[in-house]
Parts: structure tokens; sequence; C-alpha cells
């Protein structure tokens, strides 16, 4: 079985200061891992370099996704080979509705899939399903992508465009941050109705809380720029109860 | 050097219209004439000293020998229109046209309706003045001697301008294109188009003026529009600017609005070697508004001003003024806008604002608001902001399957068509966002 995701002794940074410093992560079909860890120690490093942004700059290892080396593609490429990554600050788009947004990105990915457009009203009764899901009001279709959207509906929004596009590899970035509980199920609900055999999720998070909703195969804990640590979701439990304290100590003495 | 000779230019023009006249020489289209020959000689071509010219140098191209003609030419042909027009032409096929070849009207190749009740178009020549003076005060009894040099040149030159008057209660059903011509295949030419437009009360009407060159030479087209607007008529009035390299336009268009009306510009650069606008609105009477539009879409070598001026002489008075550009490569924008407030005007509320996006680094824009106010209970504002594309945002669409060509073009289309939105008139706006989405790379995402 190829793994979806493979990352091996990845380094990357911004600027001059190195951020990753040897990442080891294999993500399967079917499963879902948690990062967790505290502030700082690379978790949207690792987001931000899988989604390919271009502040930050690669010094070592490989990244394979479904096989292919996904350091050598640009973001929109990575996108389109099925890679999803949910932003943490969804970016505010003036003038771009969502629906022109995500009917041009479909289109985009359609048609790297030598697939034809589909067809005005399909289309527009798949948004409308898509969006039951999130249970967001189709009244969000005609305004400003993300322009005036509470911090829930930005969100629930990132789960509806993950719903729309169908990735291989959804990479949650901090998605439970800043959401109240109703919110927070709501998106949990969108996410666990996507997943099947043949994809994966990697959530990325503080907190323990958004993992009772979405239950992980795997937690990694990240610290300084390493995984530290792996365990099964009782992991996060401990670290609910513990604090990061004990795995930092850990490290260092093993360092 | 350059300004001698433009001196000289139209001193000349002026002589060989002044020759022409068989004993019309006390005739008030004449008088006009002469006075704003005399404005134009005190001023001279403005520098960069010029508060009002300040960004905007006319120097490079003012020296050229220019030829003037006192008819419009009978050697540009029908097809010759056509290609001048391009695809303007088809889009606003179902409405009125009126054709000016090298600044004169020409008759065969205008479709002027004769028979629509309550509509008006017919040339304006001393003979008409003459039998109605008001025709030449429109906008105002002493504008000859206010002008600026350019408006002055366009005065102390005028010949076969267009008048175009509409009775009052009249709701015209298809708009009057002005088409401005000038053929520059074999010289250079300086064209002085004038144009009248009269509505009376409770009529409405849209009127799109564009202006086209026909071959590589340098085309001066200083256009004059006067627009009177009475008592609860609604006048939409649209500007196309979408030339190559050889159009250097100096456009001023004024409008006087009367009580419950309205007057609204749309002004669209989208090409030309230079454009300079000024767009005056002045609110006469209570409860008159109007609105001033602007998109800008640049790139190359490409020059717009736009100059704005609303004055607010009356209360309960209302205008709005929204400006946008996208500048690529080396282009170059400007926008300087006055609101005068009155001190009678209470009751005001004036907005205004600008917006730019340079997308090279090269590209500039300069934006200057001119607020003055006398009335003490109004409101109104002003912004003027001038900025990159967000490149957060271009990583977010791009992260979305998008690539990042594509992405801009999206954003930037986005954040004209916001202004492009305002045209009612359907045909022009689909033609306008055609062309800018094409500029921009983009496709037009209207839903």
């Amino acid at each position: 079985m190829t793994p979806i995701l493979s990352i091996q002794q990845l380094t990357a940074g911004i600027e001059e200061r190195e951020i990753l410093k040897g990442i080891d992560l294999v993500v399967n079909p079917g499963e879902v891992h948690a990062i967790m860890g505290p502030n700082g120690s690379g978790k949207s490093t690792l987001a931000s370099v899988l989604a390919g942004r271009e502040d930050y700059t690669v010094t070592g290892g490989s990244v394979s996704f479904m096989g292919k080396d996904l350091l050598e593609m640009a973001p929109e490429e990575r996108a389109r080979e099925g890679m999803f990554l949910a932003f943490q600050y969804p970016i505010e788009i003036p003038g771009v509705s969502t629906a022109n947004f995500i009917k041009t990105a479909v289109g985009e990915l359609r048609k790297h899939r030598g697939l034809d457009p589909l067809e005005p009203a399909a289309f527009l009764a798949l948004m409308r399903e898509k969006m039951k899901l999130v249970e967001m009001d189709s009244s969000f279709l005609n305004r400003s992508l993300n322009e005036g959207f509470s911090g829930g509906e930005k969100k629930r929004n990132e789960i509806f465009q993950m719903a729309m596009l169908e990735p291989t590899l959804a990479v949650l970035d901090e998605t439970d941050s800043g959401l109240d509980i109703d919110a927070l199920r709501i998106v949990a609900h969108g996410v666990n109705a996507l997943r099947s055999p043949t994809n994966a999720t990697v959530v990325i998070t503080h907190y323990q809380r958004l993992l009772d909703y979405i239950v992980p195969d795997v937690v990694h804990v990240l610290w300084n720029g390493r995984i530290v640590r792996s365990g099964d979701k009782s992991l996060a439990l401990e670290l609910e109860k513990r604090g990061y304290d004990w795995i930092k100590n850990e490290a260092a003495v093993e360092a | 050097m350059a300004r001698e000779a433009f001196h000289s230019n139209v001193l000349r023009a002026h002589e060989q219209l002044t020759s022409r006249l068989n004993g019309d020489a006390a005739a008030p289209l004449h008088q006009q004439r002469v006075a704003a020959l005399q404005t134009f000689l005190d001023q001279g071509v403005p520098t960069t000293r010029h508060e009002e010219w300040k960004y905007t140098n006319v120097l490079p191209f003012i020296g050229s020998e220019f030829v003037t003609s006192l008819d419009a030419d009978a050697a540009v042909t029908a097809s010759d229109c056509a290609r001048a027009m391009g695809s303007l032409a088809e889009a606003l096929d179902g409405g009125w046209r009126v054709v000016f070849v090298n600044g004169h009207i020409s008759l065969p190749l205008s479709s002027i309706p004769e028979h629509v009740n309550g509509l008006r178009i017919e040339p304006l020549t001393d003979a008409l003045i003459s039998k109605h003076p008001e025709l030449s005060t429109v906008a105002g009894a002493n504008m000859a001697a206010t002008a600026n040099p350019f408006v002055a040149t366009n005065l102390a030159l005028a010949n076969n301008g267009v008048v175009i008057r509409v009775g009052s209660n009249i709701q015209l059903e298809r708009p009057i294109h002005i088409v401005c011509i000038t053929d520059v295949r074999s010289s250079h030419r300086l064209v002085t188009p004038r144009i009248v437009v009269l509505v009376e009360a409770g009529s409405s009407i849209d009127v799109v003026e564009s202006h086209h060159t026909l071959g590589d030479m340098t085309a001066l087209d200083v256009t004059v529009a006067e627009v009177a607007v009475a008592a609860n008529a609604h006048v939409r009035y649209h500007k196309v600017l979408d030339d190559g390299e050889s159009l250097r336009h100096i456009g001023d268009m004024r409008a006087d609005v009367s009580r419950d009306a309205t007057f609204t510009a749309h002004t669209a650069c989208l090409g030309g070697g230079f454009v300079r606008n000024d767009v005056s609105v002045r609110l006469c009477e209570p409860s008159s508004q109007g609105f001033l539009f602007g998109t800008s879409v640049l790139r190359d070598h490409e020059y717009a001003d736009n100059h704005t001026t609303v004055d607010h002489c009356v209360p309960h008075c209302h205008s709005e003024e929204l400006y946008k550009g996208i500048y690529n490569d080396s282009s170059v924008g400007v926008f300087n806008g006055k609101i005068y407030v009155r001190p009678q005007a209470q009751k005001t509320t004036a907005y205004q604002s600008s917006h730019a996006i340079l997308l090279s680094e090269r590209a500039q824009m300069n934006s200057k608001p001119q607020l003055e106010i006398w009335a003490d209970d109004v409101k109104c504002s002003h912004g003027a902001t001038t900025g990159q594309l967000d490149e957060d945002a271009v990583f977010y669409l791009q992260s979305r399957g998008i690539d990042a060509a594509k992405a801009r073009a999206l954003m930037t289309y986005a954040f004209v068509a916001e202004v492009v939105e305002r045209i009612d008139l359907v045909s022009l706006r689909q033609h306008l966002e055609e062309r800018i989405a094409d500029k921009l790379g983009a496709e037009p995402f209207a839903l």
C-alpha cells in the first residue's frame, strides 16, 4: 500500500531561521493523524510547507504525496493532485463571490483530471448539498469570499470548500481555534462525513477538545521542530492532563 | 518650443476658421471663439508647475505639427469607422450614432433618427447658435473666459459640433453613441469635437462618448461636452477610452444639475497613449444628485489622469464618487477630486473614494482629494488608497487549485468590477466587462 503522505527528515525554515528540524511522518489511506504541540513548535510551518507557501524554504529531506515529489509542485498543482489545507486564518477576498471562487477552483480541478465542467444546474445543486453538510446558508454563495464572515463562518467555509474539492489529504491547521462548541461540532461533523478508506486527514491542533469529535488513529507531539512522541488517542488525553512540560523535559534528556 | 508651436497651431486654425465666416464675425458663436482664443493666449499651454497639471506633462506631444480641418473628412469611410470603433460598435448596435470625423460631425456616417418624438440631434453651427444663442452658454455664460487652456482651445475652434436636445418627459429607449474618430494615417491632427446635451424636465437618456484613431501618428483630441439636466431629469453619460498609443485625449465634461435631477458620469480608461478627463458637476438646485464613477485598467506606458469637481451650490444635494484602477508595467494614473460645499449648501452629503492597485514596481498612482467645505451641517468623506495585490490572497486561491496568474486576474477583475457593475446600460456594461477581463487575462465572472 502506497502511503498518501510520506515525510522524511524534512527540514525547513523562514529566512535564516530553521523551524522544522527533521520531521518524519507517514500517513496511510483511511487514517486520521493529529499533530499537537505547544506554540512555536512548528505546527503551522509544517502545514504551510505542505501547502507550498513560498515564504518558507525547505532545506532538506523529502515529501512524497501519492508517490510523487510534493516539493517539486507549485501550490496549485498540489491542490489539483488532491492536497487541501484548511487555513488557520482564512483570507478575505473582496469582490470574488464564494460561488465564483469555488466554481473556478472545481473547474481547474476537473480540467486537471480530464473531466468536463459540470452543468451549472448540477453544480448549484452540489454546492447546496455540501453547504448543508456544514449548515451554511446558501446566501453565503453570493457574498464575497470570507468578507465579513464570523470566525465560525470562515471555518465552516473551509470545510465546505474541502467538501467540494474532495481532497485525498486534508490538512486542518488549527481549525478549532476560535470556535464555540456548536461550531466545533458542525466542523467536526463535516470532516467526519468526508472521511473514507481512500483519503486521509491531518489535524493540527493545540487542544485535545477537537479530538473528542474527530477521533485520531495516531497522535504526534511536535516540539522544537521534531516529532518527539507518537501514540494513540490516549496520548492526547495525557497531554490534556499533564501539559507539555514532561514531554519537553524528556525530549531535552534524549537530546 | 513645444508651447510656442502649439500656440501658432491654434492661431492658424482659428484664422482659417475666421476666414470662412462670410460676415458672421459678429455672431454669438464666433464672439465666443474670439473670447476663448484670448483666454487660451493669456494662459498658454500648462506645464507641470501649474497645480492642475502637476503630474501631467503635455509638453512631450503638444509640439507636433498638427493638421486641423474645417469639416469632416470624406476620406474616412464607413468601414474605416467600423474598424476604428472595434467591438464597441457591435455592443452599441441598437443605439443611435453620432459620428465625428476629425472633430466635425459627419452626417453620412451617423445614424441620427429623424422622427423620434422629443429628440433633436443637429450640428452645432454658427447659424444654429445665432438662432438659439442660449445653446452656446449651456455651461455658463462666462465659460469662454474661465476655461482652462484646452477647453479654451476647443471653444476657440468650435465648429460642426453636435447639439442633442431632449424634450420634456421623454424616456429614450436607446443610447446615443457619440463617436469621435481622428484620422492620423498621414499626418498629426488636432481635433476639437464639441458636444452640447440639453435634457428637459422629467426625461432620461444614456449617452456613450468614445474616442478612436485611425493610423499611427499623433491624434490630439480635445473634446468638450456640456450637459444641462433639467428638473427631475436623469442623464447617464459614459465615456470610453479604449484605443491605441496614438490617442492623446484631453476631455472636459461638465454638467449642471437641476432640482431632483441626477447626472451620472462613468469614465472607463482602458487604453490610449495619454488620457486626461476633467469631469465637473454642479449641483445647482436642491435635491439634485451627482454620481461620478471611473475605472482605469492600464499597462505598458498608458496614462490616465482623472480630475473631478463636484460643486455643491445649494442645500440638500448628494454626490458620490468612486474611482478604481489597476496599473501594470509603467502605466501611470492620477486622481484629483475636488468637492466644494458652498456656505449655503447645508445638509449636503458628499462621498469620494479612489482606490488603486499597482501590479508592477514601475507603475505609479497619484491621488489628491481636495475638499473645501464652507457649510457646517454636512456629511462629507473621502478616502484614497494605493496598494499592491494581497499575496496571501493569491496563495489562498492557489491552495485551491487556481494558478497564480489566474488568481491575480480574478482578484484584479473583482476589484474594478465593483465600479463597472454600477453601469445601468447593460450593453455597455457587458462590453466593458469583457474588455476589462480580456485585458487582465480573466474571464467575466458575472453570476
